[in-house]
């Protein structure tokens, strides 16, 4: 095996990458810095709140659909998207709805306020990362400590 | 270490390639028995189960990228031409790797979202990933010289390493539609060892062929070269 010495010229190259990664990685942390409410994908109902002229904006709402709210009335989908600070909006939505939109699960929903109700023209469910079979489920609920719906 | 030749290296891969492969092949055919009688997910149904490809390819993806840089690095500081053909023959396979991780991701989220695509933080910086595999080969084959093209390519691959930590904590840093990790995770794994369990055999197997094709394009190359030398020798 051959000694693998340290000379000049493959320090001088290092320095060279270390200094090409280091202007790059930064420019970038920046960017997605002051780009960060741009590159997240949806607000909670509690970021609201701090934001002003809400009104006619475009906006994606994120939450869990709050627990006995889902009802179709009138050929319209109403319910209440609620986050873990219990704030929450009320959404109406004329379309169909993704097969996993459920009571206490995850959704996000994609439209405009007016006259303070969510009128939501996208609707997608949000599922988390939580993955087991329903005989686990029994299992847990056996024992006492199953904490879903 | 930097020693080895890409000579040395190919005959090494391509004398235990036979056993990779097999191993393989024994892997993926009891990770699909697994899939096909593992109990549906509670709340997904079967549509979870697409899972068991788009998990291993995608932390493929993202390890082939990691190995890519680092053996551009080396290449790049110790001016070591196996270093340069690993990274040149890792390329392809994390393109491929990472198309089936965009596809089985859009069927995924179709079912379960009720969206094919969405530009939320993880699914873009996964695309992004992705182009840059491309840029990677197109700028190994847009030079004469494959000495030049090794190191223009080297440069993109260790810029490209920045994106790997966006991917990677995308779901912890910006709200997104894709959900958190569920395995490399602070806490422990959030699925059940019969799930984790299925998970790991298909990416043992996964990986396994990668890396049965990874000797197989590495091979190829050593011995265009040699052969480009020869000719060239015998004009």
């Amino acid at each position: 095996m051959r000694i693998i010495k340290l000379n000049s010229q493959i320090k001088k190259r290092f320095i060279f990458l270390l200094i090409i990664f280091a202007c790059f990685s930064a420019s970038i942390f920046l960017i997605s810095y002051s780009l960060k409410d741009q590159i997240a994908y949806f607000v909670e109902p509690t970021d609201l709140k701090s934001m002003d002229g809400i009104e006619n904006k475009y906006l994606r709402v994120g939450g869990l659909v709050k627990t006995n709210s889902l009802k179709f009335l009138d050929g319209k989908w109403i319910f209440e998207v609620v986050d873990q600070n219990q704030n929450s909006v009320n959404v109406v939505f004329s379309k169909t709805l993704p097969n996993l939109v459920e009571e206490n699960k995850g959704i996000i929903v994609e439209g405009k306020f007016i006259d303070n109700i969510f009128i939501a023209e996208i609707v997608l469910a949000k599922h988390d990362e939580n993955y087991m079979p329903q005989s686990a489920i029994d299992k847990l609920k056996e024992e006492g400590k199953w904490r879903g719906n | 270490m930097f020693a080895i030749t890409p000579n040395t290296l190919s005959n090494f891969m391509i004398s235990l390639s036979r056993y990779i492969i097999l191993l393989s092949l024994a892997l993926i055919s009891v990770s699909i028995f697994l899939i096909i009688f593992l109990e549906n997910d509670y709340y997904q149904g079967i549509s979870f189960k697409i899972m068991f490809i788009h998990v291993p390819t995608a932390w493929l993806s993202l390890a082939i990228f990691l190995v890519m840089g680092i053996s551009s690095i080396i290449g790049l500081i110790f001016k070591s031409p196996t270093a340069f053909t690993v990274a040149r023959s890792l390329s392809p396979i994390g393109l491929i790797m990472s198309i089936i991780v965009l596809v089985t991701g859009s069927i995924w989220g179709n079912l379960t979202w009720g969206a094919y695509w969405v530009w939320d933080a993880r699914l873009t910086s996964m695309l992004i990933l992705a182009f840059i595999y491309l840029g990677h080969i197109l700028l190994l084959h847009s030079f004469e010289h494959f000495q030049k093209a090794d190191f223009a390519a080297s440069i993109l691959a260790i810029i490209g390493l920045v994106n790997l930590p966006i991917v990677k904590f995308s779901v912890d840093w910006w709200t997104t539609l894709h959900q958190e990790s569920s395995v490399l995770r602070m806490g422990g794994p959030s699925m059940t060892n019969d799930y984790l369990i299925t998970l790991l055999v298909s990416f043992f197997g996964i990986f396994m062929l990668t890396i049965f094709w990874f000797s197989n394009i590495f091979y190829i190359i050593v011995e265009k070269r040699k052969m480009e030398r020869s000719i060239l020798l015998n004009d």
